[in-house]
Order: structure tokens, then C-alpha cells, then sequence
């Protein structure tokens, strides 16, 4: 294959992976999934009852991978058995993924505040309305990126796996990357923003998240807003990079042309590993000597 | 303090022994009868694994649901993945050397393996969970029956080149393997909490072995319509019936459904 035409490939596979990041991490963050979820469910024990969507399915990365590999089954039966276009077929594979993600979050939706009940947790109807539309077009859109990342993969690159085995990997590494790097938006500074920036989860303030909004009770939607901003699209980079570069290596370096190249590839992963490494310690160095480290009561007063 | 409340034994109303000879019979009868009335008669009765599959589903969800009440909070969708991850070399290996038998080998391999991890679980890596390797073993038995009941469907038969063929070849093995790991590990975790119930836990089982038998259908759809059609209509029908019976659980067992509100007062908290 011409080099160009794999490049603008993995370009436009990187460009898909950047929305599949982006919505994996929102549509967490509507519900309250993986790590944030063990304070929302831990609120109504501290006397502390909500609206937030409690969306406890699994963690990220299981519940990523059912989404995507139903897409990419429902999608490769309907491309080889049925014969129809790649488009429909991966947009009703999307479809069919997100109304079974739909009924998921909803038995959690219902059953966790039920398990609470001598907590007081009332179950809002209106909650589940306006938040199930949300989270099901955001796993339409994760699942519709992922099969066509994967569907790139298969045409255009020649990767031998079947798309429903591929479309169920890259469902686990999006929802790992979703999990590590854009929860820890939601979940350290949205739910504790009453809370001292840089003070860390004191064990009193454990189940104490925000519950009240800007204007009237905090809700999923709320946060899907602010996490939009800034842990979203920060996902979104990094499982777009995590695509590109670990594909762009092999398609400089083609291992298939001869051994010497195949272990060029490897030695320029590891210098992009180097180079990553070097960077976050220069970023968390310099975030450091900004804004902390944070001061004990002694240098407060000394101050 | 655990996310599933104090560590205690899992009060059930319908016993657990009732569920797994539920499981384990439902499940063969139907891989079995899926297996020989498709030969028989066509592929109109694959639909048949899959329904057995449900009845696993079932056992492995109550499994989870009291091994779990033992304060392994955020480990519960672990268990799910351990009980499928050890079903599918249990299932494979089954199949492969049991021939007519291949679902009772499957079974009775998944039983070892599962007892030879609860012991390790609790002798060597000291988890102390009283139920622990009876647990394990029922978790990888109901994962083993799972894979076999679903691949049976997909496959129309449950010998092995016809698996390889069908299930394992194309990457939908990996579709069965997530769909039943998390059917397994889902309906405990959606209702996680000190106030949780057998029937409501089950409840969501039903639902999510209907999701499974819903995708089965899908994929059948790819070899046969005939066979499609039974599987998607039944599922149907059970994900219908078995939401019905949990919304109705749901308001049964909460503080309060409500259309829209505001939160508990102080007083009403205290």
C-alpha cells in the first residue's frame, strides 16, 4: 500500500478515535460510571440524598467493550450476510449497541437508590428521562467511531482479526483510557468543589459531593457540562494518540518489508514512550512549582 | 465499610440449591433439546441454547449476588469476568474432548477449575470469605453453561468444528464472552446495597439474559432468518415481561418513586 494512503488512513482513524474518547468519557460522566460512582452511591449513606444518575454497569472498560462488540457483530452480519452498505450497517450496529447500553443503565438506574432504601433515596422519573437520551446518544456515537475505526483497520490496513474480536479490543482500550484519564476531571474537582483546591479526599468528606447546581439541584447533565470542557476532549487526545502513534510506528517502519525495519518500529515507540515520560515529569514539575505544594498550618502562619 | 453493607450472609427467600439445580437442568435441557431438535427439525428451535443459557444466567447471577454480600464491593464485576474467563476454557476444552457428552464435560471441568481457584482465593491468598470455593465453582459451572447455551444457538449445534466455525472463527466468541460475563456480574451490581433482594436481583437477570438472547438472534439472523426470528421474538417477549415485573420490584422495595421533587428534608432524613 502506498505509504500516503495508509497515513491519511490512520489520520482519519485518529480523527474518529478523538470523538469515540471524547464521548466515552461524557457519557461516563452523565451517568456517574466507574471510579466518581462509589461516591455518588456512598452520598445517601452520609445523609447526603441526590439527583445524580447512578450508573453502576461495570466498570469502564467491560461495559465499553459489550457496547462495541455488539456494534461490531450486529454491524459484520448485516455487511456479510445481508450485504447492505458499511454506512447503515454500522450506524444500526451503533444503534442496537446503545438501546442495549439503554437498558443497562436503567436497571442500575433503578436498582441502586432501591437497594438504599433505609437511606431515603427517593428515585426521580425525571432524572431517568432527560438522562437515558444522553447516554444512549453517547454510546451510539463511541460505538459508531470504534467500528469504524476498526472497519478502517480491516479494509484499508489489513489487520487479519474479524471486526467484532477488534471492535470488542478497542471497546476495552477506550474505556481504560476513559476511565484513567477523564474521570479524574469529574471526580476529584466536580464532585468536591466545595472542598479546597489541592486538599485531597479527607476520609470526613467522604460521600459529601455538590448536590446543588448553579441554579436549583446538581444533576448528571450538569456535570456532563463542565466535564465537557476540559476532561472530555482531554480523552479524546489522549485515546486519539494512543491510536495514531501506536499505529503510525508500523506504517513508517513496515516490520513486513524486513526484520532490521520491524525493530526500528519498536525503537521509535520506545522514543515516543521517552519523549511522553520526559514531558509529563516537565508538566508536573512546573504544575507544582505554581500551584503548590500545598501548605501545612506552620508556613500558612509564618507566611 | 463495604459498598454492599456489612459483610453477612446473603438472605435468600428462594434457597440456593433450588436455583442451581434450576441452572444446571434448565441449561442442559435446553442446550441439549436446541442441539438435537435443530438436527431433527430445522433451525427454528436453536433458539432453544439460548433459553437454557438464561436459566445459567440466572444461577450465576444469585452465585455472584451471595458470594458478593461478603463485602467484595467493587470486586463484583471481577467475579463476573473470573466465572466466564474460566467458562470459556472450561466450555472449549468440553467440547472438544466430550463429543455427545461435551456439555456435561464442560460442566464437570468448570466445576475443578472453579474449586481449584476458591481454594487458592482463600487458602493462599487469604480472601476469607466463608462460600468461596463452592462460589467459584458455581460461577465458572453457570459461565461454562452460559458459553455453551449461547454458542450452541449461534452455531446451531454444539459440536466443535461447528463452533469453531461459527462462533470462534468470525470473533464472536468475543461478543459471548462480554454479553455473559456481564449478564453474570450486572444484575448484583445495578442493585448493590444494604437493602437488596433476591427477586429483584433476579429480576434484572431475566432482563439481561434477554438482552443476550435478543444479540443471539441478530447474529443467527447472518446463517438463518428462520432461526432468527423465534430467538428475537422470544427475547422480546422475555425482556418485556421480565422489566414489567422488576419496575414493579423497583417500587415495591424503594424509599419512594417519584415523577420529580426535591430532595428528603433534614426532618425527614433524621
Amino acid at each position: 500500500m502506498e505509504p500516503l494512503i495508509g497515513m491519511g488512513v490512520l489520520a482519519l482513524m485518529g480523527a474518529a478515535a478523538a470523538i469515540a474518547g471524547m464521548s466515552e468519557d461524557l457519557e461516563s460522566d452523565v451517568g456517574s460510571q466507574s471510579n466518581p460512582n462509589s461516591q455518588v452511591q456512598l452520598a445517601p449513606q452520609m445523609m447526603y440524598p441526590h439527583r445524580i444518575f447512578n450508573k453502576a454497569i461495570s466498570g469502564e472498560p467491560p461495559s465499553n467493550a459489550l457496547m462495541c462488540a455488539i456494534g461490531g457483530t450486529t454491524a459484520a452480519i448485516l455487511m456479510d450476510s445481508m450485504g447492505m452498505s458499511v454506512l447503515f450497517s454500522v450506524a444500526i450496529g451503533a444503534l442496537v449497541a446503545a438501546l442495549a447500553h439503554g437498558s443497562y443503565s436503567t436497571m442500575s438506574f433503578f436498582g441502586r437508590p432501591a437497594s438504599q432504601k433505609r437511606f431515603k433515596q427517593p428515585i426521580y422519573l425525571d432524572v431517568l428521562r432527560s438522562h437515558i437520551v444522553a447516554i444512549m446518544a453517547f454510546a451510539f456515537v463511541t460505538t459508531f467511531s470504534i467500528v469504524i475505526i476498526s472497519y478502517l483497520m480491516i479494509t484499508a490496513l489489513g489487520h487479519p482479526f474479524p471486526l467484532a474480536l477488534l471492535a470488542f479490543i478497542w471497546g476495552i482500550a477506550v474505556g481504560a483510557i476513559g476511565s484513567s484519564t477523564g474521570d479524574v476531571h469529574y471526580g476529584a474537582e466536580r464532585q468536591f468543589q466545595n472542598t479546597e483546591f489541592g486538599a485531597g479526599l479527607n476520609a470526613a468528606q467522604s460521600g459529601n459531593i455538590v448536590r446543588k447546581g448553579e441554579a436549583g439541584l446538581r444533576n448528571g447533565i450538569d456535570n456532563l457540562w463542565f466535564c465537557s470542557r476540559f476532561g472530555g476532549p482531554a480523552t479524546g487526545i489522549a485515546f486519539a494518540m494512543t491510536v495514531f502513534l501506536s499505529g503510525w510506528i508500523t506504517l513508517v517502519f513496515d516490520p513486513s518489508i524486513s526484520l532490521t525495519i520491524g525493530w526500528l518500529s519498536v525503537i521509535a515507540g520506545l522514543i515516543i514512550v521517552l519523549i511522553l515520560i520526559i514531558f509529563n515529569r516537565k508538566l508536573e514539575v512546573s504544575a507544582r512549582n505554581t500551584y503548590g505544594p500545598y501548605k501545612s498550618d506552620k508556613e500558612e502562619v509564618a507566611a | 465499610m463495604a459498598a454492599g453493607g456489612t459483610p453477612k450472609k446473603a438472605g435468600s427467600a428462594i434457597p440456593p440449591k433450588k436455583i442451581m439445580v434450576f441452572g444446571i437442568l434448565g441449561s442442559l435441557i435446553g442446550i441439549y433439546a436446541g442441539h438435537f431438535l435443530t438436527i431433527m427439525f430445522g433451525p427454528v428451535f436453536s433458539f432453544l441454547g439460548v433459553l437454557g443459557a438464561i436459566c445459567a444466567i440466572v444461577w450465576g447471577a444469585d452465585t455472584v449476588r451471595r458470594v458478593c454480600s461478603y463485602g467484595i464491593g467493587t470486586g463484583v464485576p471481577s467475579i463476573g469476568m473470573l466465572a466466564i474467563g474460566m467458562g470459556i476454557v472450561a466450555a472449549l476444552f468440553g467440547l472438544e474432548i466430550g463429543g455427545i457428552a461435551g456439555p456435561v464435560v464442560a460442566l464437570v471441568i468448570a466445576t475443578i477449575i472453579g474449586l481449584i481457584i476458591g481454594l487458592l482465593g482463600n487458602r493462599i491468598m487469604k480472601m476469607g470469605v466463608p462460600i468461596m470455593e463452592t462460589a467459584t465453582a458455581e460461577i465458572a459451572a453457570a459461565g461454562t453453561l452460559t458459553i455453551v447455551g449461547v454458542s450452541t444457538s449461534m452455531a446451531g449445534s454444539f459440536e466443535i468444528y461447528n463452533i469453531v466455525s461459527h462462533v470462534v472463527a468470525n470473533g464472536f466468541i468475543a461478543l459471548v464472552f462480554i454479553i455473559g460475563a456481564i449478564a453474570i456480574l450486572h444484575p448484583f451490581n445495578s442493585n448493590l446495597g444494604p437493602d437488596e433482594k433476591q427477586d429483584r436481583t433476579l429480576a434484572v437477570a431475566f432482563v439481561d439474559g434477554s438482552i443476550v438472547m435478543i444479540v443471539t438472534g441478530i447474529v443467527v439472523a447472518g446463517v438463518s432468518i428462520a432461526s432468527a426470528v423465534p430467538t428475537l421474538v422470544i427475547g422480546l417477549l422475555i425482556w418485556i415481561i421480565a422489566f414489567t415485573k422488576y419496575y414493579s420490584l423497583v417500587k415495591r422495595d424503594a424509599y419512594k418513586v417519584v415523577g420529580t421533587g426535591l430532595l428528603p428534608t433534614e426532618e425527614e432524613l433524621s
